[in-house]
């Protein structure tokens, strides 16, 4: 065993890609959907598109308030922002909080911003059903799931350091894409959307690493507190809470003031009010707005806020939010930051889906890669079992998810609105098509199965603004899905996924089968006279195009 | 933040990288069908770069400077891809877009924002 160092990374870089290559698959195209885990959670929740801010949003929440709960402990007022049409209204009940219960989440609803109705939209897990499937997979022990998902994401880490030694000419080769010869297109497209997004695939693995960081490394706090990472949490993140009790029951004084106070003091919206006992002669009111996009923010706080006496509206403390962060803890907020897109305005989130689309292009070139070598190797010889299985693998895992996708979105159309379990009934519909996917890729591991499953997703995908044009009046005809932008937004990506599973089922299509039954679809060939020499198929291209 | 404002850096990036593609010995063949002179390709380097600068700088305007060059290094990925697709098959038109996209991202930029 004396390899090379490339050699051995080679080696490495194989094996960790093909063993993890399916989980990575999975968990970069529900991360790419987090990006826009609210506006799916919005799409699959029709009956709050059609809620309409207005200036008179806080007090009519006021009013649901006081008539939903008046003595309550706490208020917690969401106002529409850019991401979501409706206010949110979330309250902690006056009751003594159960001892060690963990975080206490107390009780909410929904409301129309345009007429204060509430709203009960469908029971439905929506983007966040997605969002956790990416770090936490689906009915496996979450702590279990977690660990997989960390081991995963550490042989992502692994497979890219291994790959940058691995790749022989990474600065001469930058450029390069040669189509149309088999293994050598997939590999120069596995190189092309690995090093030119290597940026982004580093911060994205890494800084998925230190979001696990406790978990993956407890021995430092668990040294220095004895009861291990709940002091560390308490001392690093204290939490504030209102120990105060009930005062004597007293009016509260009118929002609407307050409001248009505190979006002059820090000429931004107003986003979030809470109220600390509402309804008693100690209320406190503290509104807040935006805070400026900074990557190196903490999660949450930290937004310019107002607080008021909440009996006679005086302006107790202004607090601009502009306390100034420690270093360390600036660090690993830039990269939890830049994981999550959490600072983004809806361009930079779109931008940051974009890219995770090119992990899943890479992951997936990667895994294509591994057959197509190995087809070649067979020079028209049968595949044997295990690259069968491969290759099955493959299919399912990249058009086997994306059709549970689809259909996990159709479901959300379809089931009966009223139905008990209905939300659980979306997520089983996601697992019986992937479950039916799987099984037919691996009765038909080869072209044949690439062709059925690309043509039932191009349909499946291009089926879902028509399904719902069918079920809903927010569709792309009408004035609802643009003012909201993020309904028409989901249309008008699902249309041109669609576009590209099509184009792609028209190349494999369009291939002529070379060197007997190849189980996989390589990259087709432009003109078939043209694939020996690249010089001259340049050439070729030149003439053409003069023509 | 519109989209037309990210359009600027965003062709920058392209034209950058189309010229540091023909910075390239087999890309400039490839694409201008000429054997380049040496002095060539080392111009075509030094603009590759000079609009890379640029880019960064149009980001630096449009962002706060840790997300500016976070998004500096993300759209340099987003507009290679292209890039690296249109070469072998249209390599005329990857050439020609280099000069004209960033002009008419320019002129979008101007108007509309």
């Amino acid at each position: 065993m004396k390899a090379g160092l490339r050699q051995s990374m080679a080696w490495l870089h194989t094996w960790s890609g093909l063993l993890l290559g399916w989980l990575l698959l999975a968990m970069f195209v529900t991360g790419t959907s987090a990006y826009f885990r609210e506006e799916i959670s919005l799409w699959m929740a029709p009956e709050l598109h059609h809620s309409e801010p207005s200036p008179e949003t806080p007090a009519l929440a006021w009013a649901a308030l006081n008539d939903k709960a008046p003595d309550a402990k706490s208020w917690d007022l969401r106002l529409p922002d850019a991401r979501s049409p409706v206010a949110e209204l979330r309250w902690q009940p006056n009751t003594p909080a159960a001892p060690d219960s963990g975080r206490r989440r107390g009780e909410q609803a929904v409301m129309d911003a345009g007429t204060g109705d509430l709203l009960s939209p469908r029971a439905s897990r929506g983007g966040d059903f997605l969002y956790r499937f990416h770090f936490e997979l689906y009915g496996v022990p979450r702590i279990w799931a977690r660990w997989l998902v960390c081991v995963a994401t550490m042989f992502m880490l692994v497979a890219i350091i291994s790959g940058v030694i691995t790749h022989k000419k990474i600065f001469k080769d930058f450029f390069t894409f040669r189509p149309g010869k088999g293994q050598r297109s997939w590999l120069d497209s596995h190189n092309a959307t690995a090093v030119l997004a290597l940026p982004f695939h580093f911060m994205i693995t890494y800084s998925g690493l230190l979001i696990f960081m406790v978990m993956l490394m407890p021995w430092g706090m668990n040294a220095a507190y004895q009861d291990g990472w709940r002091g560390f949490f308490q001392d690093v993140f204290p939490r504030d809470e209102a120990t105060s009790e009930a005062g004597a029951p007293a009016t509260l004084t009118d929002i609407a003031p307050l409001v248009s106070r505190t979006e002059a003091a820090f000429e931004q919206p107003v986003r979030r009010i809470s109220v600390d006992w509402p309804n008693r002669d100690n209320a406190v009111i503290r509104v807040s707005t935006d805070k400026a996009p900074a990557v190196t923010d903490r999660r949450r706080g930290g937004n310019p806020t107002l607080v008021f006496n909440g009996t006679d509206g005086t302006l107790l403390e202004r607090q601009p939010g502009d306390e100034a962060i420690p270093g360390a803890f600036r660090v690993y907020n830039l990269f939890v930051n830049l994981h999550l897109a959490r600072f983004a305005d809806p361009m930079v989130r779109g931008l940051f889906f974009l890219f995770g689309l090119g992990g899943t292009a890479m992951v997936a070139t990667g895994m294509l890669l591994w057959v197509s070598k190995r087809t070649q190797q067979l020079r028209g010889k049968a595949p044997g079992g295990a690259l069968r299985l491969v290759n099955g693998l493959n299919i399912a895992s990249l058009t086997g998810l994306l059709g549970a996708l689809a259909a996990y979105f159709a479901a959300n159309r379809l089931l009966p609105v009223e139905w008990a379990g209905r939300e659980s009934w979306e997520i089983r519909v996601f697992f019986l098509a992937w479950l039916l996917a799987l099984g037919h890729a691996l009765l038909r591991p080869n072209r044949r199965g690439w062709i059925e499953q690309l043509a039932a997703i191009t349909v499946l995908w291009a089926s879902l603004p028509v399904l719902n044009l069918a079920t809903t009046d927010s569709h792309l005809f009408s004035a609802t899905a643009w003012r909201v932008g993020a309904l028409a937004g989901f249309d008008v990506v699902c249309l041109i996924l669609a576009g590209v599973w099509g184009y792609a089922l028209w190349r494999v299509v369009q291939r002529r089968t070379i060197r007997g039954q190849g189980p996989l679809p390589q990259r087709p060939r432009p003109q078939q006279s043209m694939a020996q020499d690249p010089r001259s198929q340049r050439g070729a291209r030149t003439a053409g195009d003069g023509a | 933040m519109t989209v037309i404002a990210v359009t600027l850096p965003l062709t920058l990036a392209y034209a950058g990288l189309t010229a540091l593609a023909l910075a390239m010995k087999r890309h400039h063949e490839a694409a201008l069908s000429a054997k380049p002179p040496a002095a060539r390709l080392r111009g075509f380097r030094i603009a590759g770069w000079v609009l890379i600068a640029l880019m960064v700088a149009s980001c630096l305007r449009l962002w706060p400077t840790g997300l500016a060059l976070s998004m500096a290094l993300g759209l340099v990925t987003l507009a290679g891809l292209p890039l690296v697709f249109l070469l072998p098959y249209r390599p005329r038109l990857m050439v020609r877009l280099a000069p004209i996209l960033p002009v008419l991202a320019l002129i979008a930029t101007l108007i509309l924002t």
